[in-house]
């Protein structure tokens, strides 16, 4: 009796999941997007994949509860009786060794013949954007073509063919964007590429797949897929000393150090000295703090910055009263 | 040859306590080895709760940052390196020397050298908790630079490196004697046709452990220098961060199934017992064992399709990824047909077996989607793998523990276990598991990704989470039933003789517990099933 209750009551529960997850969007029961051809290409892959895998699971799992049904030791049979002593079939070995084997090489050839497409090889001889993407401990810095930088928020011209060179700047991290295509890391020392045409315009959202710290959940990043004209005279905006200070302390030092310096992970640092001493300032950013003396390790997140970038930090840094002054009733924390 | 050792043992070995401390017996160390993994099981296991509560709801503060981060590292690791390895080693102690008709271990105080590095070892990795600056923070991987000494200050991941050392010497040695044990110790007649299914994994799964774990105890020593002496073998400006994720997982993959082919050996024991019936192609199934250790070689860098690695590796390493799922459907259509047209008896050995096959099946096949690289592109990190990964390692491995230790219980504690208790234990972990970890697919795919302690996300997104946190909170609660029926079980089950369940090989012609000894006397092995061939001849001299 109990068995059947448990066994309804998990049948009831799967059968919601599928129900759920069917009418939920996407709900997860395939990869989000696709918005680019490589994130089709990896869609059809996925649902071919996932339908080989589908009948083989139906069938074993059938064949099992079939035998469990079928073949349960009767009422008036003793448990000390034997079944039929078969000892093997050579012919059904080969025969279940050769099928699996079969369709696992015909599954391994239709994925080599997706490997162009996922990639998007090719688009290097296009004429194409191409765009560094320095990961740091815990935001995303993007480096365009003419010397632009952007922190968090990468911007795309649509249907423009793009080549990301992702590298990392302190730890191993990996840029994945679920609607855009898959992930790839970016790891020091070492410079990945990854290649998409974003053909729909609007705002994705992505985040850091590889452990990489403290902050490992709150890395996000969003690509703003826009028109040419709109991309360019966006992307112009954000050069400017107030925008690009703005960007660079909520992604750079208000993840740990919380948007009015008030601290989080990172000490209370409004009104901290250093944050006025340009090389106090500027060493700091580029080595972090690693040394027993200090309560806090602070990663090295200027590391590799353009001049103009500290400059815009320290000049909105200046503009906030907040941040300039000490608060009157908190004391400044450790280091830095 | 009894009379004189009682003789010579000094008295203070005698104390019910101090004969534990000091024995070389391998029956009992394999009880050290079983007790202590599921003491660690059970740590690590609070530890999965402790990270299901936090991630019950969006944005939950139950656990600092630094906290989930030192949590889900040694969740990891204890389960790999404190509870599977060694509960398979207790297993593999306590049985092989039974299985095979000899008397011992072949080097017994090695045997217990490794036992005792085991438990030290695992309290240094744990003490890693309380070193100054955290424990070890960059997951059971510890890749670098995240584990370098710039971004992991403090002695947190030092005592990981040495917690990893210290069982990885211990399981080196315990292989060895393994080895050294069934190559030359085996019973007259026994050929190795005709050795049980479960010793046959032990072999693999201890070939298997020599072959690789240098590997990891390299890496972690090169770590340790880099770290401690101002080397740079894992510089990034050389190529250290990728060189490290090669060593580890040339070590890591083949460590999956030193982890699950001893798991299917013990189903390859149970499922014919219960199914009145001789294992379906002996032959093929002992070679698929070898067939899956020798791939399992051959395919660790699908570990790291988004490395950069050239396309031409990735379809090489895919293809053998591929590769692996054919030895291991072998097993799956072997166990079918040894169930096909048996005689079930539905006790709980059977009932984990049974689990194991459903279960397991899943993780296979999530594998091989998971190996079609470009579809990894997008799952790889993410809690799709979290997924896969439980259903290998708890559906498969876990539940065809719990089938060995209902199985051999009756052998080791002389009892039976309580038979309704344990088909609750059945239940409420086989739903508690499926509640947790098949929302994690789904989730997967929606994007979460691996080791993030906190999630902004509500809706559908948050729902599956609370549904894989009941789940995980049930399956706890499967594990208090499992831990009253084994105690009591223990003290106060009905005693049971040397076979109670009709069983083909030789641990069963010992007595229940076996005496120090083993056996007096080892019948001549004629076919892989001796306590079966015995029992007819039994049974035609009455008749």
């Amino acid at each position: 009796m109990l068995r059947k209750l448990v066994a309804a009551v998990s049948i009831a529960v799967l059968s919601a999941f599928a129900a759920g997850s069917a009418f939920a969007a996407p709900g997860g029961i395939g990869p989000p997007g696709p918005d680019t051809p490589s994130g089709e290409a990896i869609s059809r892959l996925y649902w071919v994949v996932l339908g080989l895998c589908a009948v083989v699971f139906v069938l074993v799992e059938t064949a099992l509860i079939l035998f469990i049904i079928r073949f349960r030791r009767r009422r008036d049979t003793p448990e000390s009786a034997e079944g039929p002593q078969i000892h093997g079939n050579t012919r059904l070995e080969i025969i279940w060794t050769a099928i699996p084997a079969l369709l696992l090489a015909a599954l391994a050839i239709f994925t080599f013949t997706q490997i162009p497409a996922v990639q998007a090889q090719g688009i290097e001889d296009e004429q194409h954007l191409t765009i560094r993407v320095e990961a740091h401990q815990f935001y995303w810095e993007y480096r365009y073509p003419a010397g632009e930088v952007t922190v968090n928020i990468l911007y795309l011209p649509v249907d423009e063919p793009v080549e990301l060179e992702l590298t990392g700047m302190d730890v191993i991290h990996s840029w994945w964007v679920p609607a855009l295509t898959g992930k790839m890391d970016a790891i020091p020392g070492r410079i990945n590429s990854l290649r998409f045409v974003p053909e729909t315009t609007g705002d994705f959202e992505g985040k850091c797949a590889e452990l990489c710290g403290i902050q490992h959940a709150f890395m996000p990043t969003t690509v703003t897929v826009l028109d040419r004209g709109e991309f360019e005279s966006t992307l112009a905006s954000q050069q400017e000393e107030p925008a690009l200070g703005k960007a660079t302390w909520e992604g750079a030092c208000a993840t740990c150090h919380g948007l009015s310096g008030e601290g989080d992970v990172g000490p209370s640092i409004a009104g901290n000295g250093t944050l006025s001493n340009e090389e106090g300032l500027k060493t700091l950013l580029e080595n972090g703090q690693n040394t027993p003396q200090f309560d806090y390790y602070m990663p090295p997140v200027g590391r590799g910055w353009p001049p103009e970038q500290l400059a815009a930090l320290m000049a909105y840094i200046k503009s906030s009263k907040t941040l300039s002054t000490a608060p009157p009733t908190t004391t400044t924390g450790g280091g830095g | 040859m009894a009379t004189r050792t009682e003789a010579m043992a000094p008295t203070w070995k005698e104390g019910s306590v101090t004969s534990w401390l000091t024995t070389v017996d391998h029956k009992r160390i394999g009880v050290l080895y079983l007790v202590t993994s599921f003491i660690f099981f059970g740590a690590a296991g609070v530890m999965a709760m402790l990270m299901r509560i936090q991630l019950s709801h969006a944005n939950s503060g139950f656990l600092t940052k630094g906290a989930y981060n030192e949590v889900v590292t040694m969740h990891g690791t204890a389960m790999v390196f404190l509870f599977v390895v060694p509960v398979l080693a207790g297993f593999g102690n306590y049985l092989v020397p039974l299985m095979i008709g000899a008397r011992d271990m072949a080097f017994p105080r090695l045997n217990a050298a490794s036992y005792w590095l085991f438990l030290l070892g695992g309290l240094v990795l744990l003490s890693s908790f309380l070193a100054d600056q955290g424990g070890a923070q960059c997951g059971w991987t510890s890749y670098t630079p995240c584990s370098s000494e710039e971004f992991s200050p403090g002695h947190g991941q030092d005592l990981w490196i040495l917690g990893i050392h210290l069982t990885g010497v211990s399981s080196i040695m315990g292989a060895i004697n393994f080895i050294v044990t069934i190559h030359n110790m085996r019973a007259p007649g026994m050929t190795w046709m005709r050795i049980p299914l479960f010793t046959w994994a032990i072999e693999a799964y201890a070939v298997l452990l020599v072959l690789v774990l240098p590997t990891i105890a390299a890496a972690a020593t090169l770590l340790l220098l880099d770290r401690q002496a101002g080397t740079t073998f894992f510089a990034p400006e050389d190529g250290g961060p990728i060189l490290w994720q090669h060593m580890f997982w040339f070590f890591g993959h083949p460590e999956v199934y030193i982890m699950v082919l001893p798991a299917m050996g013990i189903i390859s024991e149970v499922i014919p017992v219960f199914s009145r019936k001789p294992i379906f192609g002996y032959k093929a199934v002992a070679f698929s064992t070898i067939g899956i250790a020798f791939a399992s070689m051959l395919v660790w860098a699908h570990h790291m399709f988004t490395v950069g690695m050239p396309s031409y590796l990735q379809a090489f390493f895919a293809a053998t990824s591929l590769a692996v799922a054919v030895p291991t459907s072998v097993k799956i259509f072997n166990w079918l047909a040894t169930l096909w047209r048996g005689h079930l008896i539905f006790r709980a050995p059977l009932m984990f077996a049974l689990g194991f096959i459903g279960l397991f099946t899943m993780g296979g096949l999530t594998g091989i989607m998971l190996a079609v690289f470009p579809f990894d592109y997008q799952a790889h990190d993410s809690y799709f793998v979290v997924a896969h990964m439980h259903y290998v390692l708890f559906g498969g491995t876990v539940f065809g523990v719990f089938a060995g230790v209902y199985y051999w219980f009756p052998k080791i504690t002389g009892r039976m276990y309580h038979e309704r208790l344990a088909q609750t234990h059945f239940w409420l972990l086989f739903l508690g598991f499926n509640l947790a970890f098949l929302p994690q697919h789904l989730l997967g795919l929606m994007g979460m990704q691996r080791r993030i302690y906190t999630y902004t996300q509500g809706g559908i997104f948050e729902w599956y989470n609370v549904l894989s946190s009941i789940g995980a909170l049930l399956m706890g609660v499967a594990m208090l039933v499992f831990l009253w029926n084994a105690v009591t079980s223990w003290r106060t089950g009905r005693r049971v003789g040397p076979d109670p369940w009709g069983a083909d090989t030789l641990e069963w012609y010992a007595t229940s517990p076996p005496a120090p000894n083993n056996f007096d006397r080892v019948p001549y092995v004629t076919s892989a099933r001796p306590l079966r061939d015995l029992r007819l001849r039994l049974q035609e001299r009455e008749t």
